[in-house]
């Protein structure tokens, strides 16, 4: 390795492109001295960087699905360039797009710091799209460090807000809590196999619960309690960034307090690049095989070294208290924005139903669920903006008689909620029904269990959906005049309920794109160091043949 | 398994001890003559003006954030200083310029920006946003 090489720069371009814009906003900012021209200027610099860097991921990913470009890692196996990690910068880029504008239209952001809050939104996005790529354990932490801090910021822009700055301690404080948890179980994992890239890590894995462990020194039952520890501790970390139950307290107080177009940008950004890193780390470390196009997932073939620790079992335990805790916690709320927050909880509980199996499919329903997700929630999260900055409240009975007095938004709203519960002819119905086909496909008693837990809360959670949709259409209303809402409001909200609609009825060409996308970097089947001091000759059953790895030859 | 834990637990106890014992025994040995001069804070051998416990200005705070900026600037710049003439040697001497010369540029775009916030001044006016402009009636 002496120093430079070329290739890697064009393989980082929407993350460069990103950088690049994110410094422009900086210097931006200095320099329009008038805070309606900064508004205005650096809104359409941020839109033009996402939309160049969404442009460089799909050209990438078009490069490596099309015309056979292998997949790598560059930066010595930090960062994986691969097709699914393409998919979800292209998906975080929409969802600062979506971001960016609600922050334009947003009252609650004054225009004298629009160029640092930009500025910092793009900085979240570039911790994202590292946290898509991330593959090595190193890269995971810096990635979800960069996210987290940034966020803690974001929450406490109201400077003289008291609810926005309790909100942002709070979130420094779990957040501060979680990544030592994970730390240290990334410690754990490091010191098990001696290297910290997530494919290598696996190899060593396989290879040490291959070799006899006593005769390397490790007696027998402390390898799958380490492993359950160090696993444990690691989903701490990205747990927290997920907001799944034991993990979730901060999340409602966080999203009340934030400055509201934040808070639509925060339910579904880092949320969905939590999902992407736990994708990588489950399928990275955890599960032998190739990861290329026809990748062999098979959930008994989840670390068959830790037969101590029945993962599936946990992660369903999770994932079926995560929705109940956020369904029935959403019930009693009266702030529609703190409603929202439980029900971000329950839809992540949903989506952990898809680590529960992690067959192709449940990976395809994840990925496909975190789109949906982000279009119907956001628009929920864009419908609340524009009733707070109009009304000057964001409680449920702001909302009375938003049928009469906006009946445009009024629908819209209807529309992502119902979508958001996931009725029929609505995206979140189809993007619900992957991920339950997928839980059901195993056919085995436990998992009928899940997917029963899973409807029985979908049908709770239109309760509390539907008190919002009473409150706009069957009461009367506090006062009678047409709520002035704008133009940019109804244009936003419009745009996000299309999609919602379209991709309920017509979802193909977005389900086919997401299941060419899902192959995932895999670092060619080194022998890692502590298994070439501890076995001479790994058993060749348990290591996974370097021809199986497509990604192989270019390392 | 047990036994190896329990290599963890007697460093626990031992580490409890030896804590413990130094304290008691040093207790035990120590003369007791306390005054006033012995009993002060310790200010680097100057007799300590005030409390310790004040209120100090926010404002160092910042500073310290500011100045930690460019202390990591300097700790990436000189390790690279020294090995500049091997990378003139390989032919990648104008590459590495360029890289630091783009790691210096960000940095000073840094520098321009708090400076052009005032943040660089001591004292900084802060204005208070006007309240968000709410329906009159409302009852919120």
């Amino acid at each position: 390795m002496n120093g430079f090489s070329f290739i890697d720069l064009r393989l980082l371009l929407p993350e460069l492109l990103l950088a690049g814009t994110v410094l422009i906003l900086f210097a931006g900012d200095t320099l329009l001295p008038d805070p309606v021209h900064k508004r205005r200027y650096l809104t359409l610099l941020a839109l033009l960087g996402l939309l160049a860097s969404a442009a460089a991921a799909l050209d990438l990913s078009a490069l490596m699905l099309d015309y056979g470009r292998p997949l790598t890692a560059i930066f010595t196996g930090q960062v994986a360039v691969d097709p699914i990690a393409m998919l979800f910068k292209v998906l975080f880029a929409a969802i600062t797009v979506v971001g960016v504008l609600t922050s334009l239209l947003s009252d609650e952001l004054p225009d004298k710091h629009m160029g640092e809050y930009y500025a910092l939104l793009l900085s979240i996005c570039f911790g994202m799209f590292l946290m898509a790529s991330a593959n090595d354990l190193l890269m995971v932490y810096l990635a979800l460090e960069l996210v987290s801090i940034v966020s803690f910021a974001m929450a406490g822009y109201r400077m003289h807000d008291k609810r926005s700055s309790e909100a942002a301690l709070k979130y420094v404080i779990y957040g501060g809590a979680a990544s030592g948890a994970m730390l240290f179980g990334m410690s754990l994992l490091y010191g098990m196999v001696g290297t910290t890239e997530l494919t290598a890590i696996n190899h060593g894995l396989v290879t040490l619960s291959g070799a006899p462990l006593v005769a390397a020194g490790i007696p027998e039952r402390v390898f799958p309690l380490m492993m359950v520890v160090a696993v444990t501790l690691v989903f701490v970390g990205i747990g927290y960034k997920i907001a799944v139950v034991p993990f979730h307290m901060w999340s409602p107080d966080v999203y009340e307090g934030s400055p509201t177009p934040f808070t639509g940008f925060l339910s579904v950004g880092p949320k969905a690049a939590g999902f992407a890193l736990l994708l990588r780390f489950f399928i990275g470390t955890l599960i032998p095989g190739s990861g290329g196009p026809g990748y062999d997932l098979d959930v008994r073939g989840v670390m068959p070294m830790a037969v101590d620790m029945p993962l599936p079992a946990v992660i369903g335990i999770i994932a079926a208290a995560t929705m109940t805790v956020g369904n029935l916690a959403a019930i009693p709320q009266n702030n529609v924005k703190r409603m929202l927050a439980y029900s971000s909880i329950a839809h992540a509980g949903y989506l952990l139903m898809g680590f529960v199996v992690l067959s192709p499919s449940a990976l395809h329903a994840v990925a496909f669920y975190l789109v949906i997700y982000f279009v119907m929630n956001i628009g929920a999260f864009t419908v609340v903006q524009a009733v707070r900055d109009r009304t000057g409240g964001e409680e449920l009975h702001d909302f009375r008689g938003l049928g009469q007095r906006a009946p445009l938004l009024a629908i819209a709203m209807v529309i992502f909620l119902l979508s958001l519960t996931g009725l029929p002819p609505l995206a979140g119905f189809i993007g619900k029904f992957y991920l339950f086909a997928a839980v059901v496909k195993r056919n085995e008693l436990w998992y009928w269990v899940l997917a029963m837990i899973a409807v029985v809360n979908s049908a709770v959670s239109l309760y509390y959906y539907m008190r919002v949709a009473r409150a706009m259409f069957l009461t009367e209303p506090v006062k009678d005049e047409p709520l002035n809402v704008g133009l940019g409001y109804h244009v936003v909200t419009t745009a996000l309920a299309v999609p919602v609609l379209v991709l309920g009825l017509y979802w193909a060409p977005l389900s086919r794109s997401i299941t060419r996308s899902l192959s995932f970097y895999r670092a060619p089947a080194v022998v890692s160091p502590v298994a070439a001091t501890t076995t001479p000759a790994p058993a060749p059953a348990a290591v996974p043949s370097p021809s199986l790895a497509p990604a192989g030859a270019r390392h | 398994m047990e036994l190896d834990f329990l290599a963890v637990l007697a460093v626990f106890v031992a580490g409890f001890l030896f804590v413990f014992l130094t304290l008691t025994v040093g207790k035990l040995l120590r003369p007791h003559n306390p005054y006033p001069d012995k009993n002060a804070t310790y200010e680097c051998g100057e007799r300590p003006i005030g409390e310790a416990w004040i209120q100090f200005n926010p404002r160092f705070y910042l500073i310290a954030l500011i100045f930690l900026i460019f202390d990591v600037e300097i700790a990436f710049v000189f390790p690279i200083a020294t090995v500049f003439k091997r990378f003139i040697a390989e032919g990648n001497g104008v590459l590495a310029f360029v890289e630091l010369f783009i790691f210096m540029a960000v940095l000073l775009l840094g520098l321009v920006y708090v400076w052009v916030k005032g943040d660089l001044m001591w004292v900084k006016q802060i204005t208070r946003p006007a309240p968000v402009k709410a329906e009159p009636g409302n009852p919120t």
